[in-house]
């Protein structure tokens, strides 16, 4: 993923063999069928916002980093993921069009792609 | 099921208990309950306690026997519950149920927590347990931070103003300066509020509840009633509890809560009431949104208007529906596990007529209990009886 343009990058997820069930990796089973067979697979780290905060208070581990913004996004793949945005008001909107300029799993920050 | 009435109640004051441990709390809440119901201690078949971060706050667990042993009750079955901020709820729910049942003919519900002894950092953290820690917390989010994700959504679908927010802050910080048991009433304006510390946007430091120490009890009865009963009874009409996503993800919509949208529909429909027979609510406004929130979706406010209806003084006491008299969450303070207990409490208040901000005439009342991301919702339904 180093030289990859922004919108090139990719999250990983769990696809249920037995159902196609699409849901983020912190699963044993999958929720619509119970199935334990789970592949992993990488879907675009892209999507719209459907809200973000800005936080000011920040729990201990993430203090030194406040304030930061959080979005929750429903990625064009399916899941909705909660991550951190790069920029924060007055540029956003809801509903706006989101990519991932980081899309490790500890490390999800998105930005905006464009304001269609 | 058997009808079960509540027959006492009692509770510490919420705010700062500094050096009370946390089972001396509860025993004064629960003994302040056993003397007002005038109930012998050898009729109690069951205690149940909710209780959320003792363990990491106090390094104290077993709290249910603790305050079992300390009050001097039966060799009953005395258990705790955790549903973080529902636990209380939830406690009084599983009370209710043992006596409906008929696994008992008395009981006590216990709700206690300490908070304020410990450093804000640990508290965060403490608190934090009751969050995803898989999807949601990696992102840095808090429970404020899930609040003003739901304010932004409320606000660009229904139009919900700042002024109307604040007339929540504003109603309830006002019912706290009278209530006795309340942490921090105060009298405010929309300039104080906009002018206290920012917390995550739109969200300033008034519109959070406050982190407290308290503990609240409730006898419950089986009818027909003890013979040695010294209290008004209050009819138990419904209690429910249901579960909700455990992740923001898994919610259909950020600023509804289906666990409370289905605990009330089967709390109304239990009862046989329709939410305009509520005359009086405490609901679960940890902040000052959720109030808005969880107002529509109780069924008590039309979707969308639950800013304008705290706006227009329609959820005052003297209002169509009255929301939160004793200052809720907001300002009688939120000690984790007492808090839906404490509601009980305040409900029964109002139902004996004995309230001090008391709604005229109360005959119905309702208690709303929410706990971590909406994962877990207690509604109960009460009524004078007759």
């Amino acid at each position: 993923m180093t030289a990859a343009a922004p919108s090139d990058l990719t999250l990983p997820m769990l696809r249920c063999a037995s159902c196609g069930y699409l849901d983020t990796p912190s699963h044993a089973v999958c929720r619509a069928c119970l199935s334990t067979n789970l592949q992993p697979v990488e879907v675009p780290a892209i999507g719209r916002i459907v809200s973000f905060t800005t936080i000011r208070r920040a729990p201990s581990r993430f203090r030194d980093q406040a304030p930061y913004h959080v979005a929750v996004v429903d990625l064009d793949a399916g899941p909705r993921v909660t991550g951190r945005l790069a920029a924060g008001p007055p540029a956003l909107a809801l509903g706006a069009r989101v990519c991932a300029l980081s899309a490790e799993p500890t490390d999800l920050l998105f930005t905006i792609r464009d304001n269609s | 099921m058997r009808d079960v009435c509540i027959v006492g109640i009692g509770s510490t004051p919420f705010g700062r208990h500094a050096g009370t441990p946390i089972e001396q709390l509860a025993v004064r809440a629960a003994a302040e309950a056993l003397r007002d119901s005038g109930v012998d201690r050898g009729r109690i078949g069951a205690l149940y306690l909710g209780n959320f971060i003792s363990g990491p706050l106090n390094g104290k667990e077993i709290l249910a026997g603790i305050v079992g042993d300390q009050l001097g009750l039966p060799n009953i079955p005395c258990t705790k519950v955790e549903g973080a901020c529902a636990s209380g709820g939830i406690a009084f729910r599983h009370a209710w149920m043992a006596i409906a049942s008929g696994q008992c003919d008395a009981a006590v519900a216990v709700g206690a927590e300490t908070m304020t002894h410990a450093a804000g950092a640990q508290v965060t953290a403490a608190l934090n347990c009751a969050m995803d820690n898989e999807d949601d917390a990696p992102s840095g989010l808090t429970f404020p931070g899930l609040f003003g994700l739901a304010w932004r959504i409320h606000a660009q679908r229904y139009g919900t103003t700042r002024a109307q927010v604040s007339a929540v802050v504003r109603k309830n910080k006002a019912y706290g300066l009278r209530n006795p048991l309340a942490q921090m009433g105060a009298d405010l304006t929309d300039a104080d509020i906009a002018a206290s510390a920012a917390i995550c946007d739109p969200l300033q430091l008034f519109d959070c509840c406050p982190t407290s120490d308290g503990a609240a009890a409730v006898v419950l009865a089986a009818r027909p009633l003890p013979s040695d009963l010294q209290s008004v009874p209050v009819d138990i009409l419904a209690s429910v509890q249901t579960r909700g996503a455990a992740r923001i993800a898994g919610h259909p919509d950020l600023c509804s809560f289906d666990a409370t949208v289905s605990a009330a529909q089967r709390a109304y429909a239990m009862a046989g009431i329709a939410p305009t027979d509520v005359d009086v609510v405490e609901l679960h406004d940890c902040f000052s949104i959720a109030e808005v929130i969880d107002s529509e979706d109780l069924g008590l406010v039309p979707r969308g208007q639950g800013g304008a209806w705290a706006l227009e003084g329609r959820t005052a006491v003297d209002g169509q529906v009255a929301i939160n008299p004793s200052g809720g969450l907001l300002a009688k303070g939120h000690p984790v596990g007492a808090t839906g207990v404490g509601q009980i409490y305040e409900i029964v208040r109002q139902l004996r007529g004995t309230h001090a901000n008391q709604v005229r005439g109360a005959k119905i009342g309702m208690t709303h209990n929410l706990g971590g991301t909406g994962v877990a919702c207690t509604v109960s339904l009460l009524r004078r009886a007759a």
